[in-house]
């Protein structure tokens, strides 16, 4: 293995000084640390001795967040929130007539990172559903990869014949995302046959110009009046999750709970923001 | 000779008469001519359960019936064997793989993935299959898949695509990083097509073995095996070659049942105009020669050159000739990589509808380019290998009309091996393609590009290969997280971005031209060869039109250019320095040893000589400041020991002169030995510590140069162990050394034949390389060095 690596090593030396300064982030992975080397080599040793089990080399897994498993490797956290509101609302651009509150699925990922490809997963989907003046926001998340297909069950379970899904970009990233992965992990699912409102674009086409961008974080803070306090900047969720899987901190997890928490809540409130413009706009007399 | 006068009387072609007239006028310069004849077609039967549908549309395209090789090719395929067939030019090839696949298309909606080493094949290919659909309204969709694709037809091609034209980059870097996206297609994936396998060989081939690698495993994950259908032009090994690109058996079809017109072959070596320093005219200028007087007898005439460079300067002689008056169209026109797309495109439309008379190019235009039929084909300088001689004399030739070849040999070493043996050029088989699948380097890429793709277990496979080392490393590296024995990809980063098929590096030169505030980008060059055409004071051409490298930005990949007049293009100067790392295996050698193992390897381009056009005078120096280009690579090397040297030599100058014959001889019989191409393989000759190497002067003896690079008399070195090294132009090596070591005995013997059989007097670029000035008067002749340090490696 040693002698492996620190070949390996010099080899992608000699590659890396070819190559631009630049390359993707992890992309031209740093080479192994020569110091790190005869470590593993007497880590090998030491497990061949006492034929120690593999796991014996990772670190110790920490205690989840947030949450109750419902599954090996997958947690559930859920909480409901006072939201009175009409049952019906008025969503023009799905349907003519009122739609029932009620069958609406507020949904958003939180992923490994956005370089694309079959590589990047998501780790975490929120999801948030109202029913009788009561928002309830239901978040699944992976302590360990192996949790995935169980998590992708659950959330497809979740999905009933009449949802209509609500996101924020999510017909470009989340749910083409979370197809391939449902794909991957051969779950079957009814996502592609779910009308799907993806705010993004009204928004867009209400604010652009406005506002200095239309970003989730920008339209609740100028439209809804909604202050984050102590949020985590979604670019550092990847960040979050591996430093949890690596036994490194849980903390900065609890914080990606906390944000994805807030951006399905959004979801539903930016629903009737946007359907309160559509009527005054066409003057309906509700 | 048999020159084609003694033929029976009837229609002299101009082929015939051009070649009559040359044996007449330069017979002495002709040193083999060979005459294929016709060969009659050779037919099969369509397959008794083929479609009416097709069946028809064959016979709207003109096919009534099928050769014998390609029914050979159908049985297999429709059986599910995997198969390789070896096409010459124009023998049907494409309806080989066409038909079984539009069959299974049409039965059984099965779909199907072509790949060809270039965009521009892919586009012909796909040209092609849509005249055949049209032709019989077969409702069969192909389209191409490539870097030109635009995004919103993406979706599009996964989901309607029955055939997909793409190329091993794409299918590496755009189609296996998505496959969830092209679940659809591979679940029903019944045939691969790889076209042009013979050029999958060394480092692309390598990587080419490792992406079909990743594409059987992503098949694996949809529950289908595709039936692999490949084609290649005429190597030693098809059969070989196609196993171990595809790690499983597969069926050769070797015979063409497809009809030939006859050709007319010449090997041509220019006269001798030195005869006591063996220095011949220059291939160029004969190049020429029989080039004008092709394009003047209306002949469409294709020469090829060995480097870009060459290119440029044949094309600037021939416009000088054909294309000097500007009001008509132009008649001459360069092709050769680093042009960009537009630009090839255009000049293949030209060639196609006859607009042009004569193309120079690199072999850029070896492959399968549809460029129209052609009458004569010159080669400038030998390709290198029996088997890019006859794909580029291939390009010549039309159905009824005689064609003509004409192989020009330069006057290096194995240009004169081969023009001097006809019977070799002849009769040897065509050279092995090579590739070395589980090159460490390569492998680690794509076991990163795999693992991102599907996550592996421990105790898996990639290849022949067990991963768990690889993936150990990996992990250590942050990208993979080990979960028990499953391995998933974990880093944010889309790794297949950063490995390229091509080359070591992924980085790209471009050059842009500043001429009068422009910011134009003309053309771009590979990582590898970039230090030595884009130093500062370069003279970069295009279409021959020089431009003048005023900067170049080596970390920001860019040199810009601007326009110039010059008369003189510029040649790099270089020299290498390698340090033994490792010894793997050793073996005594006559008196010496030779040795087979890993090396550190320094190479600098130390400045660059003005050429001046025409005269191809040196008009002077100028110097080079780039980052040394560093290696570790595997080589052999053979060595003498200091009380050998001492007694077979005066002295260390003529033994030092002896080493540099030596490796000249040996690098030569080598490369025909392993099919390499002369950069893959490289030699040089220092002290095997980094610490001396040796060069030649200008004219031709050796000189022992220091660390600091400064000549040092061998005589007063503290210490002179010359050491002769031929290694691996690749980090990690590329699997060329290993077998030169286990054949070294019969190096050393062919190379000692080599240079005692020479007809030169004491030396010349045939045999020791150039030695121009070296007086032999007192002592013995550079030749005889050689032969003295050969002798004592042999047994």
């Amino acid at each position: 293995m040693s002698a492996l690596a620190e070949k390996l090593a010099r080899l992608r030396a000699d590659a890396g000084t070819a190559r631009p300064a630049a390359p993707a982030a992890g992309a031209a992975a740093p080479a192994p640390r020569p110091a790190a080397a005869p470590a593993i080599a007497s880590l090998q040793a030491l497990r061949a001795l006492a034929s120690a089990r593999e796991n014996r080399s990772r670190p110790v897994p920490l205690p989840a967040p947030a949450g109750t498993q419902i599954a090996p490797g997958v947690h559930l956290v859920e909480r409901a929130f006072a939201y009175p509101a009409a049952r019906l609302i008025d969503l023009p651009m799905l349907d003519a007539r009122p739609i029932e509150r009620a069958r609406l699925l507020c949904f958003d990922t939180e992923t490994t990172g956005l370089a694309g490809g079959v590589g990047t997963r998501a780790f975490m989907i929120g999801v948030a559903a109202w029913k009788e003046d009561t928002l309830r926001v239901r978040q699944l998340y992976l302590t360990s990869i192996a949790g995935e297909s169980a998590m992708l069950e659950h959330f497809a379970g979740w999905l009933r014949d009449d949802s209509i899904l609500v996101s924020y970009n999510g017909k470009s990233y989340d749910a083409p995302l979370l197809k391939g992965r449902f794909r991957l992990n051969r779950v079957r699912h009814r996502l592609p046959e779910l009308p799907h409102l993806d705010w993004l674009h009204p928004v867009r086409r209400r604010y652009r110009g406005v506002y200095a961008n239309c970003r989730l974080a920008t339209i609740e803070r100028e439209v809804l009046g909604i202050v984050r306090e102590d949020d985590l900047p979604g670019a550092q969720a990847p960040a979050a999750w591996l430093a949890f899987l690596r036994g490194q901190s849980s903390r900065n997890l609890a914080r990606v709970l906390d944000h994805n928490r807030q951006d399905v809540i959004t979801l539903m409130r930016l629903g009737d923001h946007m359907a309160g413009l559509t009527r005054l706009q066409t003057g309906s007399p509700r | 000779m048999s020159l084609p006068t003694d033929s029976p009387v009837r229609h002299v072609t101009r082929v015939e008469r051009l070649v009559e007239g040359w044996a007449l006028k330069y017979g002495d310069r002709i040193t083999g001519y060979f005459r294929h004849p016709a060969q009659a077609a050779r037919w099969g039967e369509f397959p008794p359960g083929l479609s009416a549908g097709l069946r028809e549309a064959l016979a709207r395209r003109g096919v009534e019936r099928p050769y014998s090789h390609q029914r050979e090719v159908w049985d297999h395929a429709f059986a599910g064997r995997h198969v390789v067939v070896v096409t010459p030019t124009a023998s049907g090839k494409t309806l080989c793989y066409n038909l079984p696949v539009i069959e299974a298309v049409r039965a059984n909606q099965a779909k199907a993935l072509y790949l060809f080493p270039t965009k521009a094949l892919a586009q012909d290919q796909v040209a092609e299959l849509l005249e055949l659909n049209a032709a019989g309204a077969l409702g069969v969709r192909a389209f191409t898949f490539d870097g030109d694709t635009p995004a919103d037809a993406r979706q599009a091609i996964r989901v309607k695509g029955d055939i997909v034209v793409s190329n091993p980059d794409m299918l590496h870097q755009a189609i296996l990083p998505h496959h969830t996206k092209w679940a659809q297609f591979f679940e029903s994936l019944r045939y691969v097509v790889i076209d042009e396998v013979h050029t999958y060989r060394g480092v692309f081939g390598s990587h080419v073995a490792n992406v079909i690698r990743r594409l059987k495993r992503v098949c694996a994950f949809y529950g289908v095996t595709p039936t692999f259908i490949m084609c290649s032009a005429t190597i030693g090994n098809p059969k070989d070659h196609a196993e171990a690109l595809l790690g499983e058996p597969v069926h050769a079809v070797t015979q063409s049942g497809a009809p030939r017109g006859e050709r007319h072959v010449l090997l041509w070596n220019p006269p001798v105009v030195n005869p006591d320093l063996g220095i011949r005219a220059s291939a160029r200028s004969q190049s020429m020669r029989l080039a004008r007087h092709a394009i003047r007898a209306r002949l469409k005439t294709i020469v090829f050159a060995q480097s870009r460079l060459m290119v440029e300067v044949l094309t600037k002689y021939l416009k000088d000739v054909f294309d000097h008056d500007p009001r008509k169209p132009e008649r001459i026109r360069a092709y050769r990589g680093g042009y960009l797309p537009t630009e090839r495109r255009q000049t293949e439309r030209a060639l196609r509808g006859g607009a042009i008379d004569g193309v120079v190019s690199t072999s850029a235009l070896e492959l399968g380019v549809d460029i129209g039929a052609l009458d004569v084909a010159i080669l400038n300088g030998f390709p290198g290998s029996i088997a890019a001689t006859w794909q580029r004399l291939g390009r010549a030739g039309r159905r009824q009309q005689p064609a003509l070849g004409v192989m020009v040999a330069t006057s290096a070493a194995l240009d004169q091996y081969v023009v001097r043996h006809p019977e070799f050029f002849e009769a040897a088989p065509p050279e092995h393609a090579r590739i070395a699948p589980d090159q460490l380097l390569i492998l680690l890429d794509h076991i990163r590009c795999a693992a991102f793709e599907l996550p592996f277990a421990s105790g898996d496979r990639f290849g022949e290969n067990a991963v768990d080392d690889f993936l150990a490393v990996l992990a250590e590296s942050g990208v993979l997280h080990q979960e028990g024995t499953r391995w998933d990809w974990i880093a944010d980063s889309y790794p297949a971005a950063a490995v390229s098929l091509r080359s070591v590096a992924d980085g790209n030169f471009v050059v842009v031209d500043r001429s009068e505030g422009r910011q134009t980008i003309i053309a771009e060059v590979d990582y590898s060869s970039a230090a030595m055409t884009l130093y500062e004071g370069a003279i970069y051409m295009v279409q021959s039109r020089p431009w003048q490298v005023e900067r170049l930005d080596w970390a920001g990949r860019k040199a810009f250019v601007t326009a110039t007049h010059a008369d003189y293009y510029t040649d790099a100067i270089d020299y290498t320095k390698l340090k033994v790392l490792d010894r793997f295996d050793g073996a005594r050698a006559g008196q010496g040893t030779c040795h087979h193992g890993e090396v550190h390897v320094v190479r600098r381009v130390s400045g660059y000589k003005k050429i001046r056009f025409y005269s191809h005078e040196n008009i002077g120096y100028g110097p080079v400041n780039l980052p040394d280009q560093e290696l570790h690579t595997t080589a052999l090397w053979w060595q003498l020991d200091q009380a050998a040297l001492d007694a077979a030599f005066s002295n260390r100058q003529d033994a030092l002169d002896g080493f540099l014959g030596a490796a000249h001889a040996l690098h030569t019989v080598a490369q025909v030995r392993v099919m390499a191409e002369g950069r893959d393989l490289q030699k040089t000759v220092g002290s095997g510590d980094a610490a001396w190497f040796a060069t030649r002067d200008l004219q031709g003896r050796g000189q022992w140069r220091g660390a600091d690079g400064e000549p040092v008399d061998p005589a007063d070195a503290a210490q002179f162990h010359p050491t002769l090294f031929l290694y691996d132009n690749f980090p990690g090596g590329i699997g060329l050394s290993e077998p030169l070591f286990h054949a070294a005995p019969d190096l050393v013997r062919a190379a000692l034949d080599l240079v005692e059989a020479c007809e030169c007097n004491g030396g010349c670029p045939a045999c020791i390389g150039p030695v121009p000035g070296t007086d032999n008067a007192s002592g013995p002749s550079q030749a005889e060095l050689a032969v003295g340090v050969l002798g004592l490696l042999g047994a």
